[in-house]
């Protein structure tokens, strides 16, 4: 062989060996989480050795738990193991787990919208018997009641709750600061602030919202039907995307346009944090889990000089504030081949109370009382916008719903159908799925 | 004139002539100043997105992703690098790869190279038959192919292993290997085969004993081919693997749209792939060379 | 050689070929036909898939995208291809570096090359191309949201990753010029210009059509580099053919298998339609090496 191809194998050789030997290094080993720790997590571990594949997405309000699942629960023979993956990826999987008879995943993240349908379809493992089962050991009777309600479908408990998300809307204390400004409380009041930061040329789009036109964005159309007191479908179960409430949210968000970025139907949540982080807007409103990110110096040399608050109501007469109340958990999947008892327990140990402490103010704990305005940065702004929020209504076919309306939704807010259009168009394609 | 045409087959063009070494036109030739400067811009923008994630990733991450750009003032550091390997499970993914990529271009030579030979042998209509065939499931949608071996994986219970992806990676591949394979076996004469096969030979000891040594350079070539494919793909892995044999495009995929520190991790696995593949390229820059030429010039 | 030996040496690869493209193949046209999920056998619709996918809007879009990509593509890697090749040829020492590097844009993953394009352009994190157009021409280019700069984006990568495999063959081609032509070429009193369009590309139009043959069927079947770049790819309409088959088939809990099928059915069609004269060549050329 020449020289060049001795020196191709032993660089081939050389990378294989190297990354073979350096899989040991602590690879893997979810060192560092300030958020997790290590809790008891008591099963009784199988006779073989056993992966347990958990699948929830990175999120830094979702880290806490599963870190600590991961750390606490592997122990002996057993092997907790959560890939990274992206929300996106999490739906993708989610569905292609739960379609044959065998699956991936044994613990599925699951969060309070899917619940429904999930549980129609009878895709999840019903929790009360191994609730009540566990529930002292645990401490599992001090997570909210509320949110169990949120996580249960047809009486049947499908999720054990590890945290609760709502809007918090978060702005630049500083800048309101040197322009005198309150802190809004309707859009409006939101428009008006953006104006005087415009006019003190500070900022050309002070406001950012996460409208990313493949997911985000009919979560925000969602939260401002419901300030307005309604939602895609009512109690019923009719749609309701051609009433008046459904206009007024469309011309509200439409209202906002001019003082948001022209790329703001690319931003998903990350990306509005981006634009806090540099200073591009001054206020935006994301999910609670965006916030603790925020105050991290790491990721920003703004980072002390953001304040939270709750997020504002669409009009003045509107009765509830602009926002989403979602709850995040812990379901079972039912073709899952491991035993249903080693899993809950490890589910029900990454939300015991040392765990739902240490998550904080990274996460809101499903448990009651946690977050308290001295614990967390924003947890007057999170307390404030739980007893803000519209009480959700909840439906099987809200989730396909939301998937056909968006495209539309994305026409009407970027002008290619009018609102009287993309209105009627929404509520064909809705009722033709709610049937 | 086409792709076999006699006039550009007659001077067999070899890698020495493409790198400069081989006959030069006649006459005084004075530096190329001019093109000089010109190629040296143009491989500046080649490299540029390359050049620029590097000092994304090696940036603290309050500065790595500010706008506006912070191009000198911060203290470079290798922390996401350490985060990547220590948070993630980074090694078993870049073990996965290489070990596909290798299996991958191991099979692929074993039961290309016969396959090759005998379709340069075989003068018949048949052989060509089967080149164009080879041509056309080179174009093909990948996911024609990609989505029922994803059935398939699953109802056989091969789904999520480094094996079922290697394998499937082989097949994707095999048109393009013995397309190629088969252009170098082309070059061989036959009164090689016939000799040595008057000696006594088989066809198959002949091959052996004969041929392979012979095609040295073609058969590297071809392997860094089906590895460099092997090592660079995504949409297969992206179908057919999971938790157990992700593999590193992937897992990078996953990290965009997440929080700053996963981007930079994403940036610095994206950077760890790339190395041993740019040594590749510097390294066997030759064969790379001969085996994208000779595909062409020898139809 | 006989026909027993060819096939004893062939049938390795005839069966892995055979059982892992020819076999998927046909569960794709099978697949087509049915309205199906995976793990559960189908039920047969007849033509409906087709007539879905005819009918749907956002497939003629993304056929029409991925047809328009292919086609600039392919025209700048021949031009681009072509100037960088004849400018490479005048290099001697140099030649090895220059080559090297050239290559990296080829080997880097297509996904790789193209997450660090995006994060050039996006200026939201801290991507330098605005500031350079911003300083030039004082206006901010919307790289993502906006269809035709999302396109040239798109153009762009897709050139830059494929522009040293096309200059490499094309360069192999100009070695094959016979020197005394382009001599015979100059002392006639023709321009550089003249020599190149006159007596060197028709020399090289076998090497030519190759590169043109093999960047429309990479560039047909584009997928990893849409991921980074065009997250909006659907709604501003920037959706590759493959792109849209799987958010069919595969993303976001899809498991419309059938519709998927049908799409990659239709695209096979339109690839062998483009491919035809090319293909039609080789058999020519096969018949007359008899």
């Amino acid at each position: 062989m020449s020289t060049t191809t001795k020196r191709v194998s032993a660089l081939i050789a050389v990378a294989v060996v190297g990354a073979v030997a350096l899989t040991g290094c602590g690879a893997g080993s979810r060192t560092g989480n300030a958020n997790a720790t290590e809790v008891t997590c008591d099963y009784t571990a199988p006779d073989s050795a056993t992966t347990v594949n958990v699948l929830a997405y990175n999120s830094s309000a979702i880290d806490p738990f599963t870190d600590t699942m991961v750390s606490s629960c592997t122990k002996d023979d057993v092997t907790v193991k959560h890939d990274p993956i992206d929300f996106g990826g999490q739906v993708t999987k989610t569905t292609a787990t739960l379609a044959g008879d065998t699956g991936t995943y044994d613990i599925i993240e699951t969060y309070g919208f899917v619940i429904p349908g999930l549980a129609t379809d009878e895709k999840l493992v019903p929790l009360d018997d191994l609730f009540d089962k566990y529930a002292d050991d645990y401490g599992l009777n001090d997570i909210s009641e509320s949110m169990r309600q949120g996580m249960s479908y047809d009486g049947q408990l499908y999720a054990l709750p590890m945290q609760a998300q709502m809007f918090v809307m978060a702005y630049r204390a500083d800048v309101f600061e040197e322009l005198g400004l309150d802190v809004p409380t309707t859009f409006p009041e939101m428009m008006e602030a953006a104006e005087a930061i415009k006019a003190a040329g500070l900022m050309e789009y002070p406001i950012a919202l996460p409208w990313l036109a493949t997911a985000d964005v009919s979560t925000s159309f969602q939260a401002t039907m419901n300030s307005l007191g309604a939602d895609f479908v009512n109690e019923g179960g009719d749609v309701t995307l051609d009433t008046p409430e459904a206009q007024e949210a469309l011309e509200a968000m439409m209202a906002l346009m001019p003082y948001m970025d022209p790329q703001v139907t690319t931003f998903d949540q990350p990306t509005v944090q981006q634009q806090m982080y540099n200073g591009t807007a001054a206020m935006s409103i994301m999910f609670s889990g965006r916030m603790n990110d925020l105050t991290l110096e790491t990721n920003s040399q703004l980072a002390d000089t953001f304040d939270f608050a709750a997020p504002p109501k669409v009009s003045d007469e509107a009765e509830y504030a602009y926002d989403r109340l979602s709850i995040d958990g812990w379901s079972i999947p039912f073709n899952t081949k491991l035993d249903h008892d080693m899993l809950f327990v490890m589910m029900a140990s990454a939300v015991s109370e040392d765990a739902s402490k240490a998550s904080v103010p990274a996460a809101y704990p499903a448990r009651e009382g946690m977050v308290t305005a001295e614990n967390s940065p924003y947890g007057e702004a999170a307390n404030e916008s739980i007893a803000a929020a519209m009480p959700p209504i909840v439906s099987p076919v809200l989730a396909d719903i939301t998937n056909e309306i968006r495209p539309i939704l994305v026409e009407v807010l970027t002008g290619s159908t009018t609102v009287e259009d993309g209105m009627a168009r929404m509520q064909a394609a809705a009722e033709a799925i709610a049937g | 004139m086409t792709l076999t045409d006699e006039a550009l087959s007659t001077r067999a063009i070899t890698t020495a002539d493409i790198e400069g070494k081989g006959r030069r036109p006649r006459g005084r030739r004075k530096p190329p100043v001019v093109t000089g400067i010109l190629l040296g811009i143009l491989c500046l923008l080649m490299l540029a997105p390359f050049i620029w994630m590097t000092l994304s990733v090696t940036k603290p991450t309050n500065v790595a992703f500010a706008n506006p750009p912070v191009y000198w003032g911060y203290e470079p550091t290798f922390q996401a690098f350490v985060n990547l390997w220590e948070t993630t499970y980074f090694s078993d993914y870049l073990v996965n790869t290489l070990v596909v990529a290798v299996v991958s271009t191991i099979i692929a030579l074993i039961i290309g190279i016969p396959a090759a030979y005998a379709l340069s042998r075989f003068p018949n209509y048949i052989s060509a038959l089967l080149l164009v065939l080879a041509l056309i499931f080179r174009a093909l949608p990948r996911f024609a192919v990609v989505l029922p071996m994803y059935d398939i994986t699953r109802a056989l219970g091969i789904y999520d292993t480094t094996f079922a992806l290697a394998i499937a990676l082989v097949a994707i591949n095999q048109p393009f290997t013995i397309w190629l394979l088969r252009n170098f076996f082309a070059e061989i004469p036959r009164e090689l085969d016939e000799a040595a096969m008057i000696d006594g030979c088989t066809r198959i000891g002949m091959l052996r004993r004969v041929m392979i040594p012979l095609m040295g350079p073609g058969i590297l070539t071809a392997g860094i081919f089906v590895f460099l494919f092997a090592f660079q793909e995504y949409l297969t892995a992206l179908v057919l693997t999971d938790t157990s044999s992700k593999t590193v495009p992937v897992f990078i995929a996953t990290q965009l749209g997440q929080t700053l520190p996963m981007l930079q991790q994403a940036g610095a696995a994206s950077i760890l792939l790339t190395i041993p593949v740019i040594l590749i390229a510097f390294v066997a820059q030759k064969y790379l060379v001969a085996g994208l030429s000779d595909g062409a010039v020898k139809g | 050689m006989k026909a027993r030996e060819f096939w004893i040496l062939f049938a390795p690869s005839f069966l892995v070929m055979g059982g892992l493209l020819v076999i998927p193949l046909v569960r794709t046209i099978q697949w087509s036909f049915e309205s199906v999920r995976y793990g559960t056998p189908g039920t047969f619709v007849g033509l409906d898939n087709f007539a879905d996918a005819l009918t749907d809007p956002r497939f003629g879009q993304a056929a029409l995208f991925t047809i328009i990509v292919t086609v600039i593509t392919t025209a700048i890697l021949l031009v681009l291809g072509y100037v960088v090749a004849t400018g490479i040829d005048r290099l001697t020492k140099s030649r090895p570096l220059v080559l090297g590097i050239m290559l990296v844009s080829y080997v880097l993953p297509n996904l790789v090359g193209a997450v660090a394009f995006s994060w050039l352009v996006n200026d939201n994190f801290g991507g330098i191309v605005n500031r350079f157009i911003g300083l030039i021409t004082g206006t901010q280019v919307l790289w993502f949201t906006e269809q035709v700069p999302n396109a040239i984006l798109i153009i762009a990568n897709t050139v830059w990753h494929m522009l040293p495999f096309a200059m490499l063959i094309i360069l192999a081609g100009l070695q094959g010029v016979p020197v005394e032509l382009r001599e015979a070429a100059t002392i006639d009193g023709a321009s550089p210009l003249q020599t190149h369009l006159h007596v060197i590309i028709p020399t090289i139009r076998g090497v030519l059509g190759f590169v043109t043959l093999i960047s429309i069927m990479d560039v047909l079947r584009m997928f990893d580099n849409l991921i980074p770049l065009s997250p909006q790819a659907a709604a501003i309409g920037n959706e590759s053919i493959m792109l849209y088959v799987y958010s069919v088939a595969f993303a976001d809990g899809a498991q419309q298998l059938g519709l998927g099928s049908a799409i990659n059915v239709l695209t096979i069609l339109l690839i062998l339609v483009m491919l035809t004269p090319f293909i039609r060549g080789i058999f020519k050329e096969a018949k007359v090496a008899r």
